[in-house]
């Protein structure tokens, strides 16, 4: 069991993925890594985080769900998490013994701020037992102007009137031509 | 006499095409939709410039609407056209002194065809400011145009040589409308789905084979991830096949179907 344990966070390792704190190492023996803890983007910019299911018990893993979780850590920001990713649930293979499951979780910097993400993994039976959780994300937000709105008006406005103008003047010389 | 004939030939598409030019723009119709079409982008482009919500959006994203709202609206103007071309003349009783005219029916329908795809380009030209406003200091504002010109030229090619096929066989301009407009709302039907219908092997099958929603997903993958103009372009095959699919279907129906009465045969 240890040597499979000490193999699972060798590959965690070997692929780059930061492996979870003691929080992740659940009584399920499924233990959830990501790729990164810390994210820094531009409000508006999408961006994914890549995670590992591992099964580190000695039986195959079945009927597993893995959820993605986005909450602002401060108390004055709003955040529905339906508008960061539309597919936040997942229902997983069986993962064999030892085996593990890599998902990308792809979404959408909707507010700016200090916002959290984590991915949490249980049992589709609803067992009462804690889920398993990966390390925090911590993504940082910051806001950005998106578009220099100065000059729209000249351009909505004109274009139009320019062919009103030829419209009309096209008219005037029709009536003038009959 | 061969050469004479060779000559000939190409200049009766281009006489027809000429004329209805001359109809459409001369006789303000053409200047009228291309007026809505520009006041349509203007609110759009203002909303997205100030609007607070639509402000949110990317400016990538800004330039994709309303590229993707002028192809479409563009290509509606098309069809409008190529709806009106032979069901209008029939309805208007000019349609008899044209079939009289020594110009093959094949070439009438080439020169509306062409003619009726001038809304587009009209309407193209006509999105350049506003997509450059939207999308200068990005980068992107050559590559949003290209894509546009290319799928939208496809997407109008398409949606006029429908417009065309369904005026051959219809009676009058109001059933040649009618069904060009349903065909084409049906078409954009699908980008009305839930996200999750669009996904798995059948919904991007769906996606893919409908000309419309493979297009804008091309247009989309361009200008807002940056992709490749070579790295998605399996989803260029839709618009390409429909294009030459149904202006040859319209082709053959204008040569061989094309009556006074709208009726295919007796």
């Amino acid at each position: 069991m240890m040597r499979r344990r000490l193999l699972v966070s060798a590959s965690a390792v070997f692929f780059g993925l930061v492996p979870a704190g003691p929080a992740a190492s659940s009584s399920n023996q499924i233990a959830v890594s990501v790729d990164r803890t810390a994210i820094a983007t531009s409000l508006g910019h999408k961006f994914s985080i890549r995670s590992r299911i591992a099964n580190t018990g000695g039986s195959a893993a079945t009927a597993l769900v893995a959820h993605l979780n986005v909450l602002s850590l401060r108390p004055d920001v709003y955040l529905d998490p339906e508008d960061w990713s539309s597919h936040r649930t997942r229902y997983l293979p069986a993962i064999p013994a030892g085996g593990s499951v890599t998902i990308t979780w792809r979404m959408q910097a909707v507010n700016a701020g200090s916002i959290a993400v984590f991915i949490a993994v249980l049992p589709q039976s609803g067992d009462p037992r804690p889920p398993a959780t990966g390390p925090t994300v911590h993504v940082s937000i910051a806001r950005r102007k998106t578009l220099n709105s100065g000059g729209i008006l000249p351009l909505a406005l004109g274009i139009p009137a320019l062919l009103a103008t030829l419209s009309m003047g096209l008219r005037m010389r029709r009536r003038a031509s009959h | 006499m061969a050469t004479v004939e060779r000559t000939a030939r190409p200049r009766a598409w281009a006489i027809v095409a000429a004329q209805e030019l001359r109809d459409l723009w001369l006789g303000g119709r053409g200047l009228l939709l291309s007026l809505a079409f520009s006041g349509l982008l203007s609110v759009l482009s203002y909303l997205v410039a100030t609007n607070q919500a639509l402000n949110f959006l990317e400016q990538r994203e800004s330039v994709n609407l309303t590229l993707q709202v002028a192809i479409a609206v563009g290509a509606l103007l098309a069809l409008l056209a190529g709806a009106d071309a032979i069901s209008g003349e029939r309805e208007r009783g000019s349609l008899e002194s044209l079939l009289l005219s020594p110009v093959s029916r094949l070439q009438l329908t080439a020169g509306k065809l062409l003619a009726a795809l001038s809304l587009w380009v009209a309407a193209l030209v006509l999105t350049i400011p506003y997509v450059w406003f939207l999308g200068r200091g990005v980068g992107i504002v050559g590559d949003a145009l290209a894509t546009g010109a290319l799928v939208g030229t496809l997407l109008a090619l398409f949606l006029v040589s429908l417009g065309v096929l369904v005026s051959i066989f219809s009676g009058s301009n109001r059933v040649s409308l009618s069904v060009s407009l349903f065909v084409l709302l049906a078409l954009f039907a699908p980008t009305q789905f839930p996200t999750s219908a669009q996904q798995g092997w059948a919904g991007d099958l769906f996606l893919r084979a409908n000309p419309l929603t493979s297009g804008e997903h091309y247009v989309g993958k361009i200008v807002v991830d940056g992709h490749s103009w070579s790295q998605d372009a399996s989803w260029l095959a839709s618009p390409i096949i429909a294009a030459a699919l149904f202006a040859a279907l319209a082709a053959v129906a204008g040569g061989r179907f094309m009556r006074l009465s709208g009726e295919v045969s007796r």
